[in-house]
């Protein structure tokens, strides 16, 4: 088996009174047990110029096939594109449900249930709606 | 405003023919704006009564349309143990034991019928769980006397 950790540091002097400084680390297992995962997609880039929905990892099939609500399996997507303003944004959605934005810079690291429907997707989005700036995505998967 | 950054590390040794090390660092930055760090913070331990359905974080009008981030972890020890975490009924994942995660929230009021409170439901056992939300405004109830 493998051994492959995720670590999440947040840290601020100032957004309260004293230091905030949380740091953990998730040895990345097969569902319920302590056997460490064994497969990835590997980093991946995406880059896409349209103002259309775009599927990120088609669940049910390809890579993703083996995802499945009682597996294990994480995900981490990064939005590469620079910050700009801070009006423009990737939207990433489960199938048609909202997650949040990922401005130019930001990051998200999340379990995935996937399964039939269950894709991941992404909009590029601004204040004034869908955007069609080219935008660029890295993503992986661990899964078992 | 506060400067907070988050970083996540990625790596294993044996997961692939080579090494596994990727990290990234961000900053938790106000919507619209260059560089204005989020000002606000929630931060809870809870214990969750198994195969209950909760609301961990729910949808305020003061955080709708904006920049929020969230953070949950698993306390638990049992590997067994588990939360699922959902968004308008829609499971995203599990997290078990030990897990952790870190995303974006898009506090979404437009769907009259959808509700993007993010809800967990613990399975197995009572689930000791920590989370935070960043963020720059909520709505807080009014006092009812």
């Amino acid at each position: 088996m493998a051994t492959t950790t995720a670590t999440i540091t947040l840290a601020s002097s100032d957004i309260a009174d004293n230091n905030l400084s949380i740091s953990n680390t998730a040895t990345l297992t097969t569902a319920g047990t302590d056997t460490g995962i064994t497969e990835t997609t590997g980093l991946a880039r995406k880059k896409v110029a349209t103002s259309s929905n775009t599927v990120l990892l088609y669940s049910g099939a390809g890579i993703a096939a083996d995802v499945t609500a009682d597996k294990s399996a994480k995900v981490y997507i990064k939005n590469i594109n620079d910050r700009g303003d801070g009006t423009k944004w990737v939207n990433i959605l489960l199938a048609t449900v909202e997650i949040g934005r990922l401005y130019g810079g930001d990051f998200m690291f999340f379990p995935w249930s996937g399964g039939g429907g269950k894709d991941i997707e992404f909009t590029c989005e601004s204040t004034s709606g869908t955007d069609a700036t080219e935008t660029t995505l890295e993503y992986t998967v661990f899964y078992e | 405003m506060a400067t907070t950054t988050a970083t996540i590390t990625l790596s294993s040794a044996d997961l692939l023919s080579d090494n596994l090390s990727l990290s990234s660092t961000m900053n938790l930055y106000q919507h619209g704006t260059t560089a204005t760090g989020l000002e606000q913070l929630n931060y809870h331990r809870a214990l969750l009564p198994v195969d209950g359905d909760f609301d961990l974080i729910a949808e305020s009008a003061a955080l709708s349309e904006k920049a929020n981030y969230v953070y949950i972890i698993n306390k638990n020890t049992d590997v067994t143990d588990y939360v699922i975490i959902s968004i308008n009924s829609e499971p995203i994942g599990r997290l078990y034991a030990g897990d952790w995660l870190f995303m974006p929230w898009d506090c979404d009021l437009t769907h009259a019928t959808a509700d993007s409170s993010i809800e967990v439901l613990p399975k197995v056992h009572d689930i000791h769980i920590e989370y935070a939300l960043f963020h720059s405004g909520e709505t807080l109830p009014t006092s009812g006397d």
